[in-house]
């Protein structure tokens, strides 16, 4: 299950209820709205629901078993408001066909009370290409499956589901066969969205027997103008230095471009002769750009060949203090890379990145527990791309203690590992946390609190002190020996 | 203990972390010491030879922290942030 568990951040604090005692809802609409991308599609399922009984106030959505294997995020609440909902597992899941999420609402509903809940997941490895293979300068085409009725354990009036392309080409489109709940052609399509309903008066479909029933695949073939970008894995190494007051993150990055792969033996004649006319092939990654923390200085990118000169640099000065955070997500730095060869389908690039930043910039000193707050992003977007393993290390100075750390979200797994570098004694404590199927949705921040005491600073000073003294007593004893060889000796 | 979003705002309103030492003055700094290190070293090498090495070890001793923060600052004017 690529699901975050929802026990961390996104979930209420609740206890699990494990009788069945969700409330009764009707729903009056469901539309289910699709964004076809490369890597990542985000799903947005808007529920109009009315409620049956006084006082209720958790309603159940419900995921297929393949829906839910490819959710990488999701996030609930009310239309037209910013809050999330907190959300839990629910205690039954039928014959693992069907996933069931308890959602709290924030104000209970009376008999015949309506809301919208607006449920948006991202899908990641939801599309594959078709045709596997593509020449050069051919167009890049997806397919992506989905299930044709939403699922939901209350009875439904109407619901429909709409997949909206990027291009306008939509190559073809399932036609559902024999769907009992339709009154009119049960998919069409007109410009960029194909249409799967509406469908009317469907029962409760939140059930194996209903799924073996009614429930169908549709795909749908379409054109997508943009490469289609995999981070196979992403290591991430963010190392804090008092003494400098700096804060160095490092990116290890290997990229996979998952488009059709290529056909053909790669021709530099042809991709010149694209790029001078300004017609680059939808499925070859030449430049990509990303967006680093403002501030930065000393940025580094190269390979496993070296230095990699082919990039773009321009940089913000550090925000001032006291920003709100929409003003602080519009100060970054653009950096534009273009990796040593153009990224075909089904090759990889692998590169290391990394920037110096001031201390100052991400973290702050609370005087009253005596304690250090550092904050350090996931990881770097690149856009359109999905992140299967990432690996995010965090290295604290020596002899930092009291570790704390409070993640955007939960980690496949969190360790404590001691780190060795330059000038350490006794090295340096390093929290590394493990993620997989990163989406656009996971750029949050990951907050550490640590003390380190004032003697803890001059370990390092003391230790180079010590190495130099050492010197200085061989220099005293080496004075006293005489080394000289006697010419003159008594035999 | 504080959840996520106290973090946040707590992270927002306190003050930025400042070194001991500004980093601006870090490379004279080190110059500074390490010339005074060398010039003790120099002067720990003309010291008589006695039986208790009483001098010879106090200057050992100052030459030794004066290199040891000199070679720290040196570190890190040189970008090894250590």
């Amino acid at each position: 299950m690529k699901l975050w568990p929802p026990l961390a951040v996104l979930c209420s604090l609740l206890a699990v209820d494990l009788v069945w005692a969700a409330h009764s809802f009707e729903n009056t609409a469901i539309v289910r709205t699709v964004e076809l991308g490369g890597s990542l599609v985000h799903v947005t399922t808007t529920y109009a629901i009315k409620s049956l009984e006084a006082g209720s106030s958790r309603y159940t959505i419900a995921l297929g078993r393949d829906e839910h294997q490819k959710t990488s995020w999701l996030e609930v609440r009310l239309k037209g408001q910013q809050a999330a909902l907190p959300f839990e597992r629910h205690g039954t899941h039928l014959d693992n066909e069907v996933y069931l999420y308890d959602v709290t609402l924030p104000k209970a509903l009376a008999t015949n009370g309506t809301a919208n809940i607006v449920v948006e997941t991202v899908q990641t490895h939801a599309t594959y290409p078709w045709p596997q293979e593509a020449a050069q300068s051919e167009d890049q085409a997806l397919k992506y499956e989905s299930d044709l009725f939403v699922l939901s354990p209350y009875e439904t009036s109407v619901q429909r589901t709409k997949l909206r392309s990027s291009t306008p080409s939509i190559l073809s489109f399932t036609q559902p066969e024999e769907v009992s709940f339709a009154t009119e052609n049960p998919a069409t399509k007109s410009g960029t969205t194909v249409t799967y309903g509406p469908y009317y008066n469907i029962p409760a479909s939140a059930s194996s027997d209903f799924i073996a029933a009614h429930q169908q695949h549709v795909t749908v073939q379409y054109n997508h103008g943009f490469p289609v970008l995999e981070v196979t894995k992403l290591k991430r190494a963010a190392e804090v230095s008092h003494w400098g007051a700096n804060l160095n993150i490092q990116d290890e990055i290997i990229l996979h471009n998952a488009g059709p792969r290529l056909k053909g033996h790669f021709s530099r004649l042809q991709h010149q002769t694209q790029s001078y006319y300004n017609r680059p092939a939808p499925h070859v990654l030449s430049w990509a750009t990303l967006l680093l923390p403002a501030g930065i200085s000393n940025v580094y990118y190269y390979d496993l060949i070296g230095n990699v000169s082919t990039s773009r640099l321009r940089t913000a000065p550090s925000p001032p203090k006291g920003l709100s955070q929409a003003a602080l997500n519009n100060h970054f730095s653009t950096l534009e890379i273009r990796p040593r060869y153009p990224l075909m389908g089904g090759w990889n690039y692998s590169f290391t990145l990394g920037w110096d930043a001031p201390l100052g910039d991400s973290a702050v000193w609370d005087a009253k527990t005596g304690k250090y707050i550092l904050g350090v992003p996931v990881m770097t977007l690149i856009p359109g791309a999905v992140v299967d393993e990432a690996e995010v290390k965090i290295v604290l100075p020596e002899g930092a203690s009291d570790i704390e750390f409070f993640a955007p979200f939960p980690a496949l797994s969190n360790t404590l590992s001691t780190h060795i570098s330059y000038l350490d004694t006794t090295g340096r404590p390093a929290v590394t946390f493990e993620y997989k199927d990163l989406t656009d949705k996971h750029t949050g921040t990951i907050y550490i609190t640590y003390k380190v005491p004032f003697l803890a600073h001059l370990k390092k000073p003391i230790a180079v002190g010590m190495a130099f003294f050492a010197l200085f007593s061989l220099a005293m004893g080496w004075r006293r020996v005489d080394t000289r060889i006697h010419t003159k000796q008594k035999l | 203990m504080a959840d996520y979003p106290q973090i946040i705002a707590l992270h927002r309103s306190l003050p930025s972390f400042t070194p001991y030492i500004p980093v601006a003055l870090l490379p004279y700094i080190a110059f500074l010491l390490l010339g005074s290190t060398f010039a003790l070293a120099f002067y720990f090498s003309t010291l008589p030879k006695t039986t208790i090495p009483a001098h010879e070890t106090m200057v050992a001793s100052l030459a030794s922290v004066l290199g040891g923060f000199g070679v720290v600052a040196l570190f890190c004017s040189v970008g090894v942030y250590v």
